[in-house]
């Protein structure tokens, strides 16, 4: 870097990237608390350090082959050419946002003085791939084995979700071209295919014991520490705020990158390349937060829980079209996405036998697939990318954004995507015996033996004389 | 090993080489394989040890409320 305004240019977007990160870190210290806190005492510890690994296992997978996903896989492959070798392969030539470059042992995927980029965006996305796994973690607790969630971790952290967001989140991603799918704060490139996921999981692995009864009426088994779970719900919103700026690019100038001759336009702009502004999916943001607390407050009848989660799920349902809504359908849309997760989640625990112990499918999975229709309507008929100004693919432009589009979009994400895949690795993992813990420790609990150890400790403490 | 003996050389040359970490441009694919092996040895130990904690404890058919013996609050 020799140009000082270049520099500082390049500068402010790494250490943006890097405070975004610092903000998510937050939604997974939320993750956990909200666990341990709706999880019973004696499957505390459990709970807490099952979460926990998913900062490793996804982090190191993620490293290791995750990333290239990302930038081999928009095309499908074998869906739709690229616009920058139009070749419908993998993409992995020598252009310039190659997967070939985030391969684990490319010279970019460590300290490199002539990339100030790359390290950043990487774990951007990685704290997304956390989200997305944590969120599966929350609805499985107290009957799990670690071994079985840290390869449904993976599997969601650092493979599906990064298909989904290669294809409807990648400026080259087939979902924009064909569907004009639009998803600017991931509705459904994490929440939907997360939600889904677990969907899939829990149908295999079955509620916790006693969560019905004989005669199929579900109990409840409420939070053991409402207050850990709010303050987990508190943190989860403010690591969202880092999310949504996550999503977004800090400074672009648009007139070269749409082919405009001699137009300079600085902004922002989405994952999409399209122009948007940090102030105006802030007024989103809350508008969405609100209009999701007001609704929950309604429908769960003052219910804690359900209100704080409601707050996340009127953001998530919002999500999708936050670059462009007015705060006000904003905050209508989050206030319709709580109904639609709260009646979803009651008529499938009822009609089912679903025990999705936090709520993870309705406020992730429910709400980012109604949030996804919705948009289509709302957003009927914007382009889905900065790309469909010119010709720049094939001859044709992007498909606009379109209801249709939007809902087979929500269905690959929540269902294709999320739902099978959850469904079949967790039906494998059953069919080893490596699923669930035994009935047993279940009822004993999995902290039984910690718990045991320290009664021990503590007895041989007090009864010491110096 | 080390790729940077001396800033002032490596900056003034006629193009300036990005990747500075020790063993830059020969280690890396052996240091993935590395990780890999660190990677995948862990979930084998972890499910071994997972899979005798669990039926240890299953064994021993403790009750829904024994746990509170263990509470340790005094």
């Amino acid at each position: 870097m020799t140009d000082q305004l270049g520099a500082l240019t390049v500068i402010f977007t790494e250490f943006y990237y890097w405070v975004t990160v610092v903000l998510m870190f937050l939604i997974h210290v939320g993750f956990c608390m909200y666990e341990v806190g709706a999880s019973r005492y004696k499957h505390h510890q459990h709970t807490l350090m099952k979460n926990t690994m998913v900062i490793p296992l996804v982090t190191v997978t993620w490293f290791f082959f995750g990333w290239w996903i990302y930038w081999a896989f928009p095309t499908g492959p074998g869906i739709a050419p690229s616009i920058m070798n139009e070749s419908a392969a993998l993409i992995t030539d020598e252009s310039t946002f190659s997967a070939k470059w985030y391969l684990a042992n490319s010279e970019f995927m460590a300290v490199n003085l002539g990339d100030h980029i790359s390290g950043v965006f990487w774990a951007a996305f990685l704290l997304f791939s956390w989200t997305a796994a944590s969120i599966v973690s929350g609805a499985i607790i107290e009957r799990i084995t670690t071994f079985a969630f840290g390869i449904l971790a993976i599997a969601i952290g650092s493979f599906f979700w990064v298909i989904d967001a290669a294809w409807g989140w990648h400026f080259d991603g087939w979902m924009l071209k064909i569907l004009g799918y639009h998803d600017a704060y991931a509705s459904g490139v994490i929440h939907a295919i997360a939600g889904g996921f677990a969907l899939g999981v829990l149908i295999v692995l079955g509620p916790r014991i006693g969560k019905f009864s004989s005669s199929g009426e579900p109990r409840n088994i409420g939070p053991r520490n409402p207050w850990l779970v709010t303050v987990g719900l508190f943190l989860i919103y403010t690591g969202f705020w880092g999310f949504y700026a996550a999503c977004n690019i800090p400074i672009f100038d648009l007139g070269p990158e749409y082919g405009m001759e001699g137009v300079t336009y600085w902004t922002a702009t989405n994952i999409y390349v399209t122009p948007t502004t940090l102030s105006g999916i802030t007024y989103n943001f809350l508008m969405s937060l609100s209009g999701g607390l007001l609704a929950g407050y309604v429908v769960a009848k003052g219910d804690p829980f359900w209100t704080y989660s409601s707050g996340l799920a009127g953001i998530i349902c919002a999500s999708a079209g936050n670059d462009l809504y007015h705060p006000i359908q904003a905050m209508l849309i989050g206030a319709i996405g709580v109904v639609i997760a709260y009646k979803m989640h009651y008529w499938v625990e009822r009609k089912f036998k679903i025990d999705d112990a936090v709520g993870a499918v309705a406020v992730h999975g429910y709400a980012g697939f109604a949030g996804l229709v919705i948009c289509g309507f709302v957003l009927n008929g914007y382009p889905s990318s900065g790309y469909s100004v010119g010709a720049m693919w094939d001859g044709s432009t992007y498909a606009s954004i379109n209801p249709l589009g939007q809902f087979l979009g929500a269905i690959i994400m929540f269902g294709v995507l999320g739902m099978l895949p959850g469904y079949v690795i967790a039906k494998i993992l059953n069919g080893f015996g490596k699923l669930r813990i035994p009935r047993e420790v279940e009822i004993a609990g999995l902290d039984y033996e910690m718990m045991e150890d320290d009664r021990d400790a503590e007895k041989a403490v007090a009864s010491s004389t110096r | 090993m080390a790729t940077v003996t001396n800033w002032i050389d490596h900056l003034s040359a006629e193009e300036v080489v990005g990747a500075v970490y020790p063993g830059a441009g020969s280690t890396e694919t052996l240091l993935v394989i590395l990780g890999v092996v660190f990677w995948i040895g862990w979930h084998v130990v972890t499910n071994k040890s997972e899979s005798e904690k669990l039926s240890r404890l299953a064994r021993k058919r403790h009750g829904a409320n024994d746990h509170k013996s263990n509470v340790t609050e005094w």
